[in-house]
């Protein structure tokens, strides 16, 4: 495998979507693993074979694992790449299901339906908008916090990798996870 | 709420959790002293941490599942044409499958639709590819495109040919099919992959699921979702690599899994594994509960038990000539590890299968099984990959032109543009570095030049199309030192071109600056100039200055007229062709000072070299960092005047700088670090630091053993080098090593007439001379000088040396009358050539007085003393 140019490894703590302008292609070949990976998180668990389901972690390495070879410019290690795939994987769902409400606020179009079960399933689009927009307020609150929940949620890293990434203590993770968690709950109107 | 607050909440919501349910209301109403609001806040907390759902409880997957199926599930009814979707066939990683009926016509068809469109360019332009290969290819056993389109979201969809059938290992087993009734069936999937391959297409994907049988017992093969034309497999390894973790790995060949680039031999690969499953009822690797690493692992490494073994019974009703023996070589010679020795086609697979239903002979010899394993996997890798893409592209071009000239004849004139990025391709590919492709290797290429020539002989009826493909062909013939078929190819095309386009069409020009180009390689150099001056004059009438067919026929001029030692008038042209480029930086500006910067370096003019080379340096750097192998080629000009002017310890500077961005980007195992290695190496011999060059040839020389194996003729010019050290330190039996080690390697890679085999013989019974072994080094040289009278035009100054070494040999021997008129011809020769300090001329006259005083003719010896004498002033 072709050596790549050593390049300055991005602070961890900046907010923005870490890829640098320019590399447009990278990005766009980023966000494409990135999404086959998770139709594929999701077909496993529409056939409802639990030996199939991927988890998050899994897809990530897959991910990875297409991009190794020439990863987006700035993408220095395993772990931060992790850190750009979560928000990849975030920004892929919250795009569909944006596009998905849209659609469904109607076209005027007859459309056909082919699972009854799924059209009439809850409406985990707007739940998934939700929850990026409050996501949103705890970065604002604390950016930490915000990108450790989006990997361990989105990126399916452990307690360790994040901790790792983080550069905090396991039970830092911990704990900011358990007050993250309750936290979201309390904003979602749920179980507060 | 803010950030502090937050922090404040967080630190009572913890603290309280440090304490026993019971005590933490109590706890929380004191330390939030008077703030109400404060204590509400943590307690909500509190309670959410108890409460089993929150947000983050939810599986990602089922979200996944819930936001992207959703979206796709739903589709409008109208929006297909006169198509209508009737119900879900499947989907796959980039689309989904309907199945429609058209409503004018009651007929059914398969429509897939990408999903998620609006998610990547990359995405479309995949889906767009594979439209645009089924649209290429019309075969009974391949599914036909019937119809394109948009949806007014930007969905893209496309119709093909529907498929009622079951996949083919099921089709076998349920029906119990013969050996030979399998066999068929596979036969009729080759032909299919072959029509593929025909128009420049690797499937990439092929698998039994991809490979239908309808019930009336026709094969259809399907999804060319990760096809890719042969062109674009040239594109860089993540692309491959990103079309490898789309596709099955049980099926995938080892180097796909590796993520190298991928050939015809990949897809021969996959129908060997599926050959091995009808034949043996069962895949040759259990990959089921491996994890895609492990799968991997298992695929690249691991060799297969013989299907024969597997096969719990023979597959099927017995038959009567079945024969395990051949069956496993077939498919074992299919599924090699290494493509280079699988079959080179599908067409060869064919022929072995027809071979094994007459009961003849195979052509793949089983004792190349036993080449199977270990270090052979990663050999030869770069040059057969690159040979059999081009030989298969080669055909691919002209099978299409013909196909599509018998459907549409004047499209193919048309279509000039692509046929120039095909013959770009082609030879970039012949380009890609002086060790890509072998004569030993080439071989194979070199059939399909001849075939492709033959294919394009065919072509009368469209003489435009036939004069670009001599073209190319031509070109393709002159890369692999074939230049007397160039010259017959190069010059039928202009002759066709001039006849048909009138002698002032620029296509006519094109043609003129690439047999100019041959003659330059020809060493015809004024001929060379000549044509490349027409082209340019019918190019300066019809075409901008700035035109890229100008520019090139101008560096086509500057180069002819540097080889020539014209280094004014070159470096007049090339002063011109780097005025001419707009301001700023570019790649073909940087070539063009580059190639200016040669000529003033030929020329002897290290300090002008010296400074463009600097300024090329630079703007390569800015173009592609510091680290790119265009800035290595930089630092090694910079070397080379550090070389000429004898700075040893400067050249070595700079070729160690080149080495290490070569070996950082190319990596320890490829050839041009090799190729770093050997300069610096040189520049070490200069500096009498043999030990240290001995080192680094010795690296360079595994690099290349490693790469290439040990009989390619990279390794035997690094053999080449090693010996000249081992020469220079009378370390005789060491240098008698290693030429007799470049001899056979010359001779087996260049099948027995080539002018290197000379060169190495000469070098070997140089050695045997150095260690006075004077009668095993007479029949080399004399077999050197054989061999370089048939390979080297008359007088040339490599047999002249060779001539005079013989003659010293002789001398030795005190053989003077034989020895006599070798030295005095080849001391002819070079006197008319060399300067006169020569050291090879020097040698000459010493041994000729010697020569002549012993034969009594003190006049002669007087004179060649006389002239030794003079030379030393």
């Amino acid at each position: 495998m072709p050596h790549r140019d050593p390049r300055a490894v991005l602070d961890v703590g900046e907010e923005a979507l870490v890829l640098p302008p320019g590399d447009r292609e990278a990005l766009d070949r980023l966000f494409t693993a990135t999404y086959e990976e998770l139709r594929r998180l999701a077909a496993g668990v529409r056939r409802d074979d639990p030996g199939v389901t991927l988890s998050p972690t899994a897809l990530v390495n897959e991910a990875w694992i297409k991009l190794a070879d020439s990863p987006p410019a700035g993408v220095t290690s395993r772990l931060h790449f992790t850190r750009i795939a979560a928000r990849a994987m975030r920004q892929v769902l919250v795009e569909a299901a944006r596009r998905r409400n849209a659609k469904k606020r109607g076209d005027g179009k007859a459309w056909v339906t082919f699972d009854e079960a799924l059209a009439s399933a809850p409406a985990g689009a707007d739940d998934l908008l939700a929850l990026d927009a409050a996501l949103e307020d705890l970065a604002r609150l604390n950016p930490r916090q915000a990108m450790m929940v989006e990997c361990r949620f989105f990126g399916g890293l452990d307690v360790a990798e994040t901790a790792a990434l983080l550069e905090v203590s396991e039970a830092t993770v911990l704990r900011d996870w358990r007050a993250a968690r309750a936290w979201l709950a309390v904003e979602l109107g749920q179980g507060g | 709420m803010d950030a502090g607050r937050w922090e404040r909440v967080q630190r009572l919501f913890h603290d309280a959790l440090d304490r026993p349910a019971t005590a933490r209301r109590a706890f929380l109403q004191g330390a939030c002293g008077g703030d109400p609001a404060l204590l509400a806040d943590v307690l909500r907390l509190l309670e959410a941490d108890d409460a089993p759902d929150s947000p983050l409880d939810q599986d990602l997957a089922r979200v996944a599942e819930q936001v992207l199926h959703l979206d796709t599930a739903e589709l409008p009814l109208t929006d297909f044409g006169p198509y209508r979707i009737t119900r879900l066939l499947g989907e796959g990683g980039m689309g989904v499958v309907y199945l429609a009926r058209r409503e004018d016509l009651g007929s059914v068809a398969a429509i897939k639709i990408l999903r998620d469109a609006w998610l990547s360019p990359a995405r479309r332009e995949r889906f767009a590819a594979e439209q645009r290969t089924l649209a290429q290819l019309h075969h009974p056993a391949i599914a036909q495109l019937h119809d394109a389109d948009t949806l007014p979201d930007g969905t893209p969809w496309f119709v093909m040919e529907y498929v009622e059938g079951v996949p083919l290992t099921d089709y076998c087993r349920a029906r119990d099919t013969s050996i030979e009734g399998r066999l068929e069936l596979f036969r009729a999937v080759c032909e299919a992959v072959q029509h593929a391959h025909g128009h420049a297409v690797i499937h990439r994907d092929l698998k039994p699921s991809n490979i239908l049988v309808t019930a009336d017992g026709r094969v259809k093969l399907l999804d060319f979702g990760i096809a890719k034309h042969l062109e674009e497999a040239e594109g860089t390894v993540d692309q491959t690599r990103t079309g490898l973790r789309l596709m099955t790995p049980a099926y995938a060949a080892p180097e796909q899994i590796r993520g190298e680039r991928v050939g015809i031999q990949s897809d021969v690969y996959s129908l060997g594994v599926i050959l091995y499953e009808l034949l043996a009822g069962q895949p040759p690797f259990d990959l089921t509960g491996k994890t895609p690493a492990e799968a991997m692992s298992i695929v690249v490494d691991r060799e297969p038990p013989k299907p024969s073994a597997v096969a719990r019974r023979p597959q099927g009703r017995a038959s009567g000539h079945t024969s395990w023996g051949d069956l496993d070589v077939l498919c074992l010679t299919a599924m090699h590890k290494e493509p280079s020795r699988r079959y080179q086609t599908v067409e060869g697979l064919v022929r072995d299968v027809d071979r094994y239903l007459e009961g003849a002979p195979l052509e793949a010899r089983p004792d190349s099984l036993r080449y199977r394993t270990g270090k052979f996997v990663r050999r030869n890798r770069v040059a057969v990959m690159a040979t059999a893409t081009v030989g298969a592209l080669l055909l691919g071009t002209v099978v299409f032109y013909t196909a599509r000239l018998a459907r549409a004849r004047n499209l193919a004139v048309a279509e000039a543009a692509r046929t120039q990025r095909i013959q770009n391709f082609m030879v970039h590919l012949f380009q890609g570095g002086e060790d890509a492709v072998g004569p030993a290797d080439s071989l194979h290429v070199v059939t399909l030049v001849e075939r492709g020539i033959e294919e394009a002989r065919n072509l009368d009826n469209e003489p435009l199309v036939q004069a670009e493909l001599y073209q190319t062909l031509g070109t393709i013939s002159q890369q692999l030192g074939r230049l007397d078929q160039a010259d017959s190819l190069l010059s039928l095309s202009l002759e066709r071109r001039q006849a048909l386009l009138g002698g002032d069409a620029t296509g006519v020009a094109e043609g003129l600056v690439a047999l100019g180009e041959l003659r330059i390689e020809q060493a015809r150099f004024e001929e060379g100039e000549r044509l490349i001056r027409e082209a340019l004059a019918i190019e300066r009438r019809a075409l901008p200055d700035d035109h890229p067919a100008v520019q090139q026929a101008l560096a086509a001029l500057g180069q002819v007229l540097q080889s020539r030692g014209g280094y004014d008038e070159a470096i007049a042209v090339q002063r011109e062709l780097t005025g001419m480029a707009a301001g700023g930086d570019s790649p073909e500006l940087a070539a063009n000072m580059s190639a200016l910067a040669s000529t003033h370096f030929y020329a002897g003019q290290y300090d002008t070299a010296d400074s463009l080379n600097t300024l090329v340096l630079a703007m390569n750097r800015r173009l592609h960092g510091n680290r790119h192998p265009m800035v290595a080629e930089d630092l090694i000009n910079l070397g080379a005047t550090q070389l000429e002017r004898g700075d040893y310890p400067a050249a070595e500077a700079f070729d160690r700088q080149a080495l290490e961005i070569t070996r950082a980007w190319y990596g320890e195992d490829h050839p041009k670090t090799a190729a770093g290695l050997t300069l610096l190496a040189r520049a070490m011999v200069y500096q009498k630091r043999n030990d240290e060059a001995k080192t680094l040839l010795e690296e360079a020389l595994a690099i290349r053993e490693r790469v290439y194996g040990p009989m390619h003729p990279t390794v035997a010019s690094t053999t080449n080098e090693l010996g000249n050290i081992a020469v220079a330190e009378d370390r005789y039996d060491e240098a008698v090593a290693h030429f007799s080690r470049m001899v056979e390697i010359y001779r087996t890679a260049y099948g027995g007439k080539h002018y290197l085999i000379g060169v190495a013989l000469s070098n070997l019974a140089s050695a045997y001379n150095g260690d006075k072994q004077y009668a095993r080094a007479e029949p080399l040289f004399r077999e050197a000088i054989a061999m370089y009278d048939a390979t080297l035009p008359a007088d040339h100054t490599t047999t002249a040396i060779a001539h005079i070494k013989l003659g010293r040999t002789l001398l030795r021997q005190r053989r003077f009358t034989e020895a006599a008129p070798e030295t005095l011809a080849g001391y002819e020769v070079i006197r008319a050539t060399a300067a006169p300090g020569n050291s090879f001329l020097r040698a000459a006259r010493i041994d000729l007085a010697a020569i002549y005083d012993t034969l009594g003719q003190p006049e002669r010896a007087e004179r060649f003393r006389k002239e030794l004498a003079d030379t030393a002033r």
